[in-house]
């Protein structure tokens, strides 16, 4: 491992499913000598690309967990983290990037920026990564890469400005001109291994001239010395390079690379791209939080030699036991060192350190700042900070959105039930997207999380990896309740059964919020309700609010307001005051006009135009509501709000209208109230469940 | 305060006649502007007028893609429900929201037939039958008789109101009463032309053309902070 963190570059490669970053990854190990043999992402060869060793992702063509690698070119050590393309999988992605320093956005020539390119934009703009384009798949015909450079502009507001001019495109693709260089560049060997360089041929040099102007022009606006060169016509490559590296880091510039990993082409110029614009670890800013100074933001320092301060981003249950992937932000973890968990404040000794590449592991002595490595046997959840023990330092928290599916798992046998216990507890710690608990109503083992296909995927890996076959139940919708006008509540709790009784009135109202789930307002004046019981007020409601009376299922947007009570002196007590705040919760809750919530999911489809009207009538059919269609040609966009509910099996029904050829993403939007016929209905069947279960 | 109250409130009233609309059926109405001085927020709230009647309004739009459009619309809502401080204007938003159909295409792409397709993919399907048509970003230039013929055609055929944005010319004077060209070349496809000229800290809103009745006075302004239309005075 080297020891200059200016040499190092930690990315991550994000893109639109299919846009071919397995591929991309697979070449960049190849050329770096990682592996020795290229393999095909769908496996035809049975062996599949490196990055995606589960058995799972070989046979669906997708990566779904991330795994880390590292690789070396021009002397520098690049960390890469594939990260998955599917929205599901969203916090996989999230994660990748809270460690990552840059990334590598891959955009297909055909396609160009499609929906989910916008998702994964916005996720590197959270974190603030800067990033270079690669423009993939030129081979293909209906290649655009140009196209593809303006709609980076456009579509996602990125100052984008092509590096290279491609030679040939479609079947023609040859190579590209490298418009820092002005040199053409060619690929050539069985695997594109031999990189020829050479003049640009003449019936290219005209548009490499006019695009390298339009390259020194926006690269300029980072460096006056530039500016001047370029008046006086003379420009250094190296400062070029300097200039367009200032805005990329900043975000302000990003440069478009372009070529077809599959036919390995432009695969050795993005990497030198990697070596040259992207940021050393140094070079970003990483912010702790100080636990023993009421969070103050600490800056970090990428210094090996200062107390140590590392997150650990991933984890993996392996047959040696739990594997923890760590970026290291300060100092130096090294094998026999005593850290500290910041979060339950245990100290272990750290055992074996390895260094992964994809699904194999080399041991190492040390993890300094900037790097990525792997832990042995550490007990943690994932999102943990370790520090050194004589600092008390958290990362900022990941964004970890709220589940919004769950369904009923059981055990089809015994032997099922244990491994079931085993594979889930390992599931929830790995991804804090996916959650579980036992429904005491009706014993079920419910799991939920980001959308149909992140359960199954791991409804699958249960199956695969600990053999444990389940029986699923059909997928449940997130309801949620809230009330829709303002109601009062004067609610008194009296008991009298002998011994010390119960008392406690409570009287006030409620009211509907936006944007919070829950406000509790003491506007109590007097003494009506004495101090020490208004806690128990606020945790009784608090406690109501965890069943709406409709379907039993959380309520959300409401303001409680007290403002006037009673106590008795012998009688009144914290269980009181809480039972009375329920009391008085019921009371008004049923007064406030209450509606149920169902989740309602962003939906972009993307299809060939002319099954555009079919696509919207499918849409249309699910309660969705079409926001707009957006033409792009041959291919169209149609972006629409459809419940959650109404989504179940959308990808079958899709590719059978579309023969295939449509594909869809799928994120979060908000919630909305149900409406009225399929809420009676929902309240009929909540009832009738109670009933059973009775 | 009601949906119905709101409608009344709206400054563009003073333009329109006694049954609101300013265009008849088949009609033609233009914003002209400069780039940047606000037709896509007038359009937006001309839409808004229409979708508040119950009237399902077709967005097309040739330069923006359809989240940037739905960005429009959330924001000059957002400033009308600040505005007149809607008490349930979630509700409101939400029912006014299914009769907008927003329609992106690349400049180049698109024609009047392809438009017509894409209708026709809604109306036969019984998706979604446009009242109203809103065209931003047709580019006014030499050739744009022949679409805003084939337009015509379409137009009166459906039955439809169409207001499209038209960008001056940056040569085209700030305050100048007789239009540019290439709109005065086509100024007789439109019974109703708004110029929107900046003035001090405002852009007012003039009538350079209106149909024989309508109430051509004067007066109203963009606020230039929400760029919503306003009474002069008001």
């Amino acid at each position: 491992m080297k020891k200059d963190p200016n040499k190092v570059r930690n990315i991550g490669i994000s893109a639109h499913i299919d846009a071919g970053k397995t591929t991309l990854t697979e070449r960049i190990l190849y050329y770096t000598r990682r592996i020795h043999a290229i393999h095909d992402v769908k496996g035809k060869d049975g062996v599949g690309a490196t990055m995606d060793f589960m058995e799972l992702e070989k046979e669906r063509g997708i990566t779904i967990t991330s795994a880390a690698t590292y690789c070396d070119w021009n002397d520098h050590e690049i960390n890469i983290i594939d990260t998955p393309g599917h929205v599901d999988f969203t916090i996989e992605v999230e994660r990748a990037l809270r460690v990552l320093d840059g990334g590598i956005l891959v955009l297909c020539s055909v396609g160009g920026v499609q929906s989910q390119s916008i998702t994964v934009d916005r996720q590197m703009a959270r974190y603030k990564v800067p990033c270079i384009a690669f423009v993939n798949k030129c081979d293909r015909s209906g290649a655009n890469p140009m196209k593809v450079v303006d709609q980076l502009r456009e579509k996602l507001g990125h100052n984008a400005v092509a590096m290279q001019v491609p030679i040939g495109l479609e079947a023609d693709l040859q190579g590209v001109v490298d418009l820092v260089t002005m040199k053409a560049v060619y690929f050539d060997g069985e695997n594109g291994e031999n990189v020829r360089i050479e003049e640009i041929p003449d019936h290219l040099r005209a548009e490499a001239e006019s695009r390298r102007e339009a390259l020194i022009d926006a690269a300029s606006m980072f460096s006056d010395e530039l500016m001047e060169a370029a008046l006086e016509g003379e420009v250094p490559e190296d400062l070029l390079r300097a200039a367009i590296r200032r805005g990329t880091l900043t975000r302000e510039l990003t440069p478009v690379f372009m070529g077809s990993a599959y036919k390995n082409k432009g695969v050795q110029p993005l990497l030198d791209a990697v070596t040259y614009y992207l940021p050393a670890p140094s070079e970003v800013e990483n912010v702790a939080l100080d636990m023993d100074r009421d969070e103050a933001p600490v800056t970090l320092e990428s210094d090996p030699g200062k107390p140590l301060v590392a997150l650990a981003f991933k984890l993996e249950e392996g047959r040696y036991g739990q594997l923890t992937y760590i970026r290291v932000y300060q100092g130096t973890l090294a094998k026999g060192d005593t850290i500290m968990n910041s979060r339950t404040g245990r100290k272990v000794k750290v055992g074996r350190v390895v260094r992964m590449h994809s699904n194999q592991m080399e041991d190492i002595e040390s993890i300094p700042a900037g790097y990525i490595g792997a832990l042995f046997g550490i007990d943690c959840a994932s999102g943990d900070t370790f520090t050194s023990p004589d600092v008390h330092y958290s990362m900022t928290s990941m964004h970890v959105p709220e589940p919004v599916i769950s369904l009923a798992i059981k055990p089809a046998d015994n032997k099922a039930q244990d491994n079931m216990s085993k594979a889930l507890s390992r599931f929830t710690k790995e991804d804090p997207t996916f959650r579980t608990y036992v429904n005491h109503e009706t014993g079920d083992t419910i799991i939920s999380g980001m959308g149909e296909l992140h359960l199954e995927v791991y409804i699958e890996r249960m199956r695969r990896e600990y053999n444990a076959e389940v029986i699923t139940g059909k997928p449940q919708v997130a309801y949620r309740e809230t009330i829709t006008r303002r109601a009062e509540f004067n609610y008194t709790h009296k008991k009298q059964t002998g011994g010390a009784g119960q008392y406690g009135r409570v009287a006030g109202w409620m009211e509907p919020v936006a944007d919070e789930e829950f406000v509790f307002e003491n506007q109590i004046t007097g003494g009506a309700i004495p101090t020490e019981f208004i806690g128990s007020c606020e945790k009784g409601f608090r406690s109501a609010m965890e069943k709406g009376t409709l379907l039993g299922v959380p309520v959300t947007g409401i303001k409680v307001v007290i403002n006037d009570g009673q106590a008795h002196s012998v009688d009144s007590s914290d269980m009181a005051f809480q039972a009375a705040a329920r009391g008085a919760f019921k009371e008004g809750y049923a007064k406030a006009n209450p509606v149920i919530l169902e989740p309602i999911m962003k939906v972009a489809v993307e299809t060939p135009a002319e099954y555009q009207g079919a696509v919207m009538g499918s849409l249309n059919q699910r309660r969705g509501m079409i926001l707009g269609t957006q033409d792009e040609g041959e291919m169209c966009v149609i972006e629409a709000e459809v419940p959650l509910a109404e989504m179940f099996g959308y990808s079958t029904d899709l590719r059978s209208a579309t023969q295939g050829k449509a594909q869809f993403t799928m994120e979060f939007a908000t919630y909305r109230q149900v409406p009225k016929n399929i809420a009676e209905e929902l309240i009929k069947k909540a009832a009738e469940k109670k009933k059973a279960a009775a | 305060m009601l949906k119905k109250d709101l409608i009344l409130r709206n400054p563009l009233r003073l333009m329109g006649r006694e049954t609101g609309h300013v265009l008849s059926e088949g009609g033609f109405g233009a914003v002209v502007a400069r780039a940047g001085v606000g037709k896509t927020a007038l359009l937006v709230q001309l839409a808004l007028d229409h979708l508040l009647r119950g009237e399902d309004v077709l967005h097309v739009s040739l330069d923006q893609p359809v989240k940037k459009v739905c960005l429009w619309y959330d924001e000059v809502f957002r400033h009308i429900r600040d505005q007149y401080e809607l008490p349930q204007a979630e509700e409101l938003w939400e029912s006014i929201l299914p009769h907008r159909f927003i329609m992106t295409f690349n400049v180049d792409g698109f024609s009047v037939p392809k438009l017509e397709e894409r209708v026709t993919d809604l109306t036969a399907q019984g998706l979604f039958e446009p009242q109203v048509l809103l065209v931003d970003g047709l580019p006014f230039d030499e050739a744009v008789r022949e679409p805003l013929s084939e337009m015509k055609i379409f137009v009166r055929e459906q039955g439809l109101r169409a207001w499209f944005s038209a960008r001056a010319h940056r040569s085209a004077k700030p305050g100048e009463a007789a239009l540019a060209a290439p709109l005065a070349d086509v100024a007789d496809f439109f019974e109703v032309i708004l110029q929107l000229t900046p003035k001090g800290p405002e852009v007012e809103v003039q009538a350079a053309k209106m149909p024989e009745g309508a109430a051509a006075e004067g007066g109203i302004v963009l606020d230039p902070n929400t760029l919503l239309i306003k009474n002069k005075k008001g």
